[in-house]
């Protein structure tokens, strides 16, 4: 156990995730030359039927964004025992960037414009609109994609969230560079994925009974089904992150804060799992 | 040269005015990305009739006409706002979603939604003319 763990922490992580982001950035802004957010399902169709290496661009901004977050967490836990020295605002704000990346991640989902996209979209704007007082605000700010379409979901998508995640992280990141010849294989692994795997993309159709989230929706979709939005969708995953946030050795509470963290992705998990079955 | 208590007390008297304007600032902020361009209604004009008992589905409505009496209820659904869909089979409305089912007439046959489903104007042409719905 404790030299898998050993092998764990010695991955670097780190350097996958920031070269993942590379890939995305780039491939993204190859995709936004021909996406247009007015007409979000469209656009997307196009870029998958007919434009020339359209359907290759935007699989690689999928997949890419999609490593960029999964290596983002194995890095969390890889470097956990290094991360003790870090000052308790510098892990608070480092812990902030991983909401912040899934955040770019989901926002990538509902510009498609597809179902999923739509209906998951749909879903975080009615979630926002219950937290009281701010909720119309926050909404406002991110989604509004009632009274505003894709338009402000395509600008966080773009721009907003991005500086966010690198106001948050750069601190961090700035210390560390990364090349596309120390990871060679996992470059090219990244890029002839693509080539053979297409992005998703779910049309609307007449008679469809169900629609499953993005994966990292799925279990709270299905909570949804059974607390109020406020409660599913904002006080139930904000209490998993002010548990990482907190998760400090130092803290003589990490024992429970630790249980708690493990308990929370051991229901999240199972909520997956109900809803990937329905 | 100035001792390090008023030095101090400048650097705060700047956070906090740092602060006030902060605050201030938000409040155009808040105003502007909160403020709604009013929308036009929407007139969708149908051209053709729909048999009796049948039903149109748009992007956004679905439109019933049993004969005597036609309706247009919004697809949205009063849940999550999901898209719901129509089962011909089972003469329902459901969502995808978390499956919130609704009778044809709008109206909750089991949650979690709660509230019927939004009605929109329609008006029947003459002559099997069709029909327009307002949104």
């Amino acid at each position: 156990m404790e030299q898998i763990r050993k092998i764990f922490e010695d991955i670097r992580w780190g350097e996958y995730s920031l070269l993942a982001l590379y890939i995305s950035v780039l491939s993204g802004v190859v995709v936004g030359l021909q996406y247009d957010p007015s007409t979000p399902l469209y656009s997307v169709s196009t870029l998958d039927m007919l434009v020339p290496f359209g359907a290759y661009f935007r699989s690689l901004h999928f997949y890419s964004s999609q490593l960029f977050f999964l290596f983002c967490i194995c890095h969390v836990i890889g470097i956990f025992s290094l991360a003790q020295s870090y000052t308790s605002r510098q892990w608070a704000l480092l812990t902030a960037t991983l909401p912040v990346a899934l955040l770019i991640l989901f926002t990538g989902y509902v510009l498609r414009g597809d179902a999923t996209g739509f209906s998951a979209g749909m879903i975080a704007e009615a979630i926002l609109l219950d937290i009281p007082y701010v909720g119309s605000t926050i909404n406002d700010l991110f989604f509004s994609i009632s009274d505003n379409g894709m338009k402000r979901i395509y600008l966080n998508h773009i721009i907003g969230f991005g500086i966010l995640w690198g106001w948050l992280a750069w601190s961090h990141i700035k210390k560390y560079s990364v090349s596309f010849n120390r990871h060679i294989i996992l470059s090219i692994s990244i890029f002839v994925f693509s080539i053979f795997i297409s992005a998703p993309l779910e049309p609307d159709h007449l008679g469809v009974t169900h629609i499953n989230g993005p994966w990292f929706f799925l279990g709270l979709q299905e909570l949804l089904r059974y607390l109020p939005p406020i409660v599913a969708g904002v006080i139930f995953p904000s209490s998993l992150l002010l548990a990482i946030a907190l998760l400090r050795k130092k803290h003589n509470q990490f024992n429970n804060l630790l249980f708690f963290i493990l308990f929370w992705l051991f229901f999240y998990a199972i909520l997956t799992i109900i809803g990937l079955n329905r | 040269m100035a001792c390090p208590e008023t030095k101090k007390h400048s650097s705060t008297k700047r956070k906090f005015l740092l602060f006030c304007a902060s605050i201030a600032a938000l409040y155009p902020i808040g105003r502007f990305i909160g403020y709604s361009i009013p929308r036009k209604p929407r007139i969708i004009e149908i051209g053709k009739p729909i048999p009796i008992g049948g039903f149109h589905l748009g992007t956004d409505f679905i439109l019933f006409d049993n004969g005597d009496i036609t309706w247009a209820l919004s697809r949205k659904c009063t849940h999550l706002g999901c898209t719901i869909n129509f089962h011909e089979k089972e003469n329902i409305l459901e969502c995808p979603c978390h499956q919130s089912r609704f009778s044809k007439e709008g109206m909750v046959i089991h949650g979690p939604a709660k509230k019927a489903l939004t009605r929109y104007k329609v008006e029947k042409l003459k002559n099997n003319g069709g029909y327009i719905v307002t949104i």
